[in-house]
């Protein structure tokens, strides 16, 4: 009851920064606050970013992280970009699906078995991916293709077809890691991996699941990413993997892993959408962009660390009641 | 429950002075941005709305670097001539990508600018939000590289690619044949590069391959264009590092590099600075150097005898900038269209337009006699 | 020379790395004589020296199990600082304390900023990275150029017989206060300390905050060399010098055999990390591979290098592992 309502407090929170950031921005720049500004602007921009946020938000609650999310979308569109102009758009999709899915799944190999820490192992294959991307295209761009064209440019019924997707992700994750049992494992894994793995859970499994899940919704984004910007090149995925993480620990996801909640990551990803299209609408220089994203997150972060210390206390006393174990054997 | 009643008002007024924090920092950095966009928007950029005041938006590939702070200068030279706004904004050096770049142009497209004036990272790929510019009622012009000819009005050219490379090789030649090269001894050249993607480079680097063909540039030969083309992409310090790579790679003998050409106004002064820091340095009497690059970043290698930089190529960069705001502006008039044949460009007269393409001038060629003159 | 005694010792992650190290140069040897030519070796060298001197801050912090992810940008800023300096006319012996106060007091922020706000230091260090990158545009317009003879100096003039250049030595002198302090001073038995179990640390009696802010410090005065040796290769000093180096600097590290976990790790293992490291980039291009595939090479190196050291591992002590995972991720909080 406690926990609820306090957790309740820190999106309240988030949404309150949202909200008067949003006005702030739209009192001071009236261009702002128009429908095709809001839909094809500010959120269009965010889709991928908040896309890949929602996997990592699972990722980060298990304790990991992935440095390599961008890296993997680049490559994946790449090789799906060349795939099509030799065989075609089934080819395309199925090879950019795949690819994103292989990383993922390196990834989750590596970190579930060989034990190699995620940061150790993502660092390693962000270098891996970017380097693939780099070689396979000898530094050239990519350029998109019908499919992709359509899921970063076509509206259906006002809205842009990407911002569609992104809200069934949003939800099938919310309820994922929220109401399923399969989250409650997640948040096991985050508190104690070796409590959880005597209760019965197969933790490496869920490791690599997780990973792939990662790297599939990276392909997706992919997609999104190729048909919004008619091409890639190998470098346009580096900044990518920071500002995912940066949205997901905005959202109060603590990066120690077994605390957090989807909704804060989408009040996030909501936040530096908001930040980012209302910060150049006010011809406010990048730069200057990039200090106050800074200084965002680490309001969010101190107001956060308090939280956590609050739901620290919590976390034993939770597991003491027996709520925890029973939703992991059962 | 007293303490945990306390501990809830605890957190939240936390964020609420964090929110307030937020805010603050939102005004301050308002207040401070025009200052740091070198009082660029003074005039009011804000209601930049209304009809009566032009305002014209110009994004270089990059921001940060001579080259593009020269070509700022005369747009602003030329802006404040005809008394309208110049909003000028880039990604940083080291996120010189398309995306950032289609990044502020969706946000200047939804304030409804007059005019976009923009040198493309890729040409390609800017291409569909340009259309969406230009489905907006904006007048696009191009300046210092070329996007898809359908999505711009203008493109501002500072050189065709022939004449580039044509002064390019010429700098290289000249200094070869003096240090004893020519048909009987034949010299192997390395380029240095921006990146793959890049409209310029690209013209000129198939440009120069064209004029290795002819008899006059046949004794000049890119081995292996794999290891021989560098693509350092423009962060500073990955060029400065390729560019050492490639000064040891440097002397005299068939399986070394006798002329190394610098095709961004990176790439140049790196090979400058990397060959004065090289350890034994290549014997200069055999090797030579030059490139694209302002005469300010190129000065002290030049005027240094020891050292194999001798000529630098460039074009006017302050009046590429000049001519590229004029244009916008006279286009955003309707003095003058597309279809014209020529534009009466301020303190530069009047220049050719040919296939809605305005070309600056020839190359400027500038070595120890003259580098003092010029100032950027 | 010095590896050869634990090499006989124990076969460590350092032991398999220096075999590795020794193939591949043996390879060039063969393959790509030219890659020997003093030259090539010296500007390697050089490169080599700037990764090292900050890989060796940045394993001290990692010890400590913690993390910097804005040293790329710490770095741009001193860069930046320096220049302005030398533009003045400031001298190499001016600059390098200033640079290296600069980088102690940005890290000190960072460390501040971990300990007092109990913040991970991952993403402290993410937020000030955005703070660092954006503040660099505000106080320097473009770039500063046409730097004065005084700035070059250490690049162009400063070599040791005429040949080596100096940043060799100050890489040098680094290395070798960093290999007797980490083995012999009080305070670096208190980083491993921390790094292996804060909480038990604290209650022996160690002063937990004050150790890892003064160890950001150290790392953070280390940073600031590595930016001089960066700022003064050329006459142009821009605002993005530093840029996604701090990546380079973590991978020396981890490719040294040092755990992000803390509480283990050796200089010796970041010095041949990070000399491989250096070596990638001419070594492809002497083999007469396209540079594009620099990084693929660089990535599977590191991901090879630690599956096979975490293998060896795991075959010791099979449950460990995890205990020590989960360990781990309590304690940093």
């Amino acid at each position: 009851m406690k926990k609820k309502l306090l957790k309740f407090s820190f999106n309240k929170a988030l949404f309150l920064i949202w909200l008067i950031i949003f006005f702030g921005i739209a009192i001071k720049s009236p261009s702002f606050l128009t429908a095709p500004y809001i839909i094809n602007v500010m959120l269009r921009n965010i889709v991928e970013i908040g896309m890949v946020a929602l996997p990592m938000t699972l990722i980060i609650i298990t304790g990991g992280i992935d440095l390599s999310v961008g890296n993997t979308m680049i490559l994946s569109a790449m090789l799906g970009g060349i795939a099509y102009t030799r065989w075609g758009t089934a080819a395309a999709i199925l090879v950019t699906l795949l690819t994103g899915a292989a990383c993922g799944l390196l990834n989750g190999i590596i970190i579930a078995k060989a034990k190699i820490s995620a940061m150790v192992t993502t660092l390693a294959t962000m270098y891996l991916f970017l380097g693939l991307a780099r070689g396979i295209s000898k530094g050239d761009s990519i350029y998109s293709y019908g499919f992709a064209e359509f899921l970063g440019n076509i509206s259906i019924s006002g809205l842009p077809i990407q911002i569609w997707l992104y809200i069934i992700l949003a939800v099938i994750f919310t309820l994922l890691l929220g109401k399923s049992i399969f989250g409650r494992k997640l948040y096991g894994i985050g508190l104690n991996i070796n409590a959880t793995k005597y209760s019965g859970v197969n933790t490496d499994r869920m490791l690599i699941l997780i990973y792939t899940l990662c790297g599939i919704i990276c392909a997706i984004a992919a997609f999104i990413f190729l048909g919004r910007f008619t091409s890639v090149k190998y470098d346009a995925g580096t900044s990518f993997n920071l500002k995912v993480i940066t949205i997901v620990v905005l959202g109060g996801t603590s990066i120690m892993g077994g605390v957090g909640d989807m909704k804060g990551t989408i009040l996030g990803t909501l936040i530096i959408a908001t930040l980012n299209s209302g910060l150049t609408v006010m011809n406010i220089p990048i730069d200057v962009q990039t200090i106050v994203q800074g200084i965002v997150l680490i309001i969010a972060l101190i107001a956060c660390a308090v939280v956590t210390e609050r739901s620290k206390k919590k976390r034993i006393i939770k597991v003491d009641t027996g709520e925890g174990i029973k939703s992991e054997t059962a | 429950m007293k303490a945990k009643e306390l501990m809830k008002k605890v957190v939240g007024g936390t964020l609420v002075a964090a929110m307030a924090i937020t805010m603050l920092a939102g005004c301050v950095s308002k207040t401070e941005a025009p200052k740091a966009d070198t009082k660029t928007e003074d005039s009011g950029s804000k209601d930049s709305n209304d009809d009566g005041d032009m305002t014209v938006a110009m994004l270089p590939k990059f921001k940060g670097e001579n080259y593009f702070d020269a070509c700022k200068t005369g747009a602003q030279e030329a802006a404040d001539e005809l008394g309208i706004t110049l909003l000028y904004d880039g990604p940083s050096q080291d996120q010189a990508t398309n995306q950032k770049q289609v990044d502020i142009l969706e946000g200047w497209i939804a304030q409804g600018v007059n005019v976009i004036v923009v040198s493309p990272n890729d040409p390609t790929a800017i291409a569909p939000t340009l259309k969406k510019a230009q489905d907006a009622g904006i007048k696009v012009v191009t300046f210092d590289a070329d996007a898809q000819e359908d999505s711009r009005d203008i493109f501002v050219n500072q050189i065709t690619a022939e004449s580039a490379a044509k002064g390019l090789l010429d700098g290289a030649a000249n200094d070869l044949k003096d240090k004893g090269y020519g048909d009987s001894k034949t010299a192997n050249i390395a380029l240095v590069s921006s990146s793959g993607t890049d409209a310029n480079q690209k013209a000129w680097e198939d440009a120069i391959n064209a004029l290795l063909k002819t008899d006059d540039y046949k004794f000049m030969q890119i081995k292996n264009p794999e290891t021989d083309v560098y693509y350092p992409g423009t962060d500073e310090t990955k060029v400065n590092s390729e560019c050492a790579t490639l000064i040891g790679r440097m002397g005299e003998g068939e399986d070394k590099i006798q002329a190394a050409i610098g095709l961004s106004s990176m790439a140049t002064p790196a090979l400058g600075a990397q060959y004065q820091s090289a350890s034994s340095k290549p014997d200069a009497k055999v090797v030579s150097m030059t490139g694209l690059a302002t005469p300010n970043a190129l000065k002290t290698y030049i005027k240094d005898d020891e050292n194999p930089l001798n000529a630098g190529v460039l074009w006017n960069c302050m009046d590429l900038g000049y001519l590229a705001v004029q244009t916008a502006y006279q286009l955003s008039e309707g003095t003058i269209t597309p279809e014209s044949t020529s534009i009466d460009a301020g303190r530069l007269g009047a220049k050719d337009i040919v296939d809605a393409q305005c070309v600056l001038g020839d190359a400027l060629v500038f070595d120890a006699s003259n580098v003092d003159e010029f100032d950027y | 020379m010095n590896e050869k005694k634990k090499k006989a010792s124990f076969l460590t992650t350092e032991f398999y790395l220096a075999i590795f190290l020794v193939v591949v140069l043996l390879l060039l040897g063969v393959l790509a004589k030219d890659f020997y030519s003093i030259n090539n070796m010296m500007s390697l060298l050089n490169t080599f020296s700037y990764i090292l001197i900050s890989a060796i801050g940045m394993n001290m912090i990692i010890i400590t199990s913690n993390i910097d992810v804005s040293t790329g940008a710490l770095i741009s800023v001193v860069c930046l600082f320096t220049a302005a300096l030398g533009k003045a006319g400031v001298p190499f012996a001016g600059l390098l304390p200033a640079a290296m106060l600069m980088g102690a007091a940005l890290s000190t922020l960072n460390g501040l900023f971990i300990t007092k706000m109990k913040i991970p230091a991952i993403v402290a260090t993410l937020a000030t990275t955005q703070i660092f990158q954006g503040v660099l545009p505000l106080l320097v317009e473009g770039s500063i150029y046409d730097l004065p003879q005084s700035f070059t100096w250490l690049a162009f003039e400063a070599k040791i017989f005429g040949i080596i250049p100096a940043s060799v030595l100050i890489c040098l002198i680094v290395t070798v206060i960093a290999l007797i302090f980490m083995k012999y001073s009080k305070f670096s038995k208190k980083i491993y300390a921390i790094g292996n179990n804060a909480n038990g640390a604290r209650l022996a009696g160690v002063n937990v905050n004050r150790t890892v802010v003064i160890t950001y410090a150290i790392a953070g005065a280390l940073f600031g060399i590595s930016a001089i040796i960066i700022a003064t290769a050329g006459q142009r000093v821009t605002n993005t010098m530093g840029t996604g180096l701090e990546m380079t600097f973590i991978a020396a590290v981890v490719l040294g055999g040092t755990s992000t976990a803390g509480g283990s790790g050796k200089i010796i293992g970041t010095v041949i990390g990070a000399f491989i490291l250096a070596m990638i980039a001419p070594a492809i291009n002497y083999l007469g591979i396209s540079p594009n595939w620099s990084d693929a090479v660089k990535g599977a190196i590191i991901i090879i290098s630690v599956v096979v050291s975490g293998a060896k591992y795991l075959k010791k002590k099979r449950v460990i592992p995890a205990e020590k995972l989960a360990k781990a991720g309590g304690e940093a909080s």
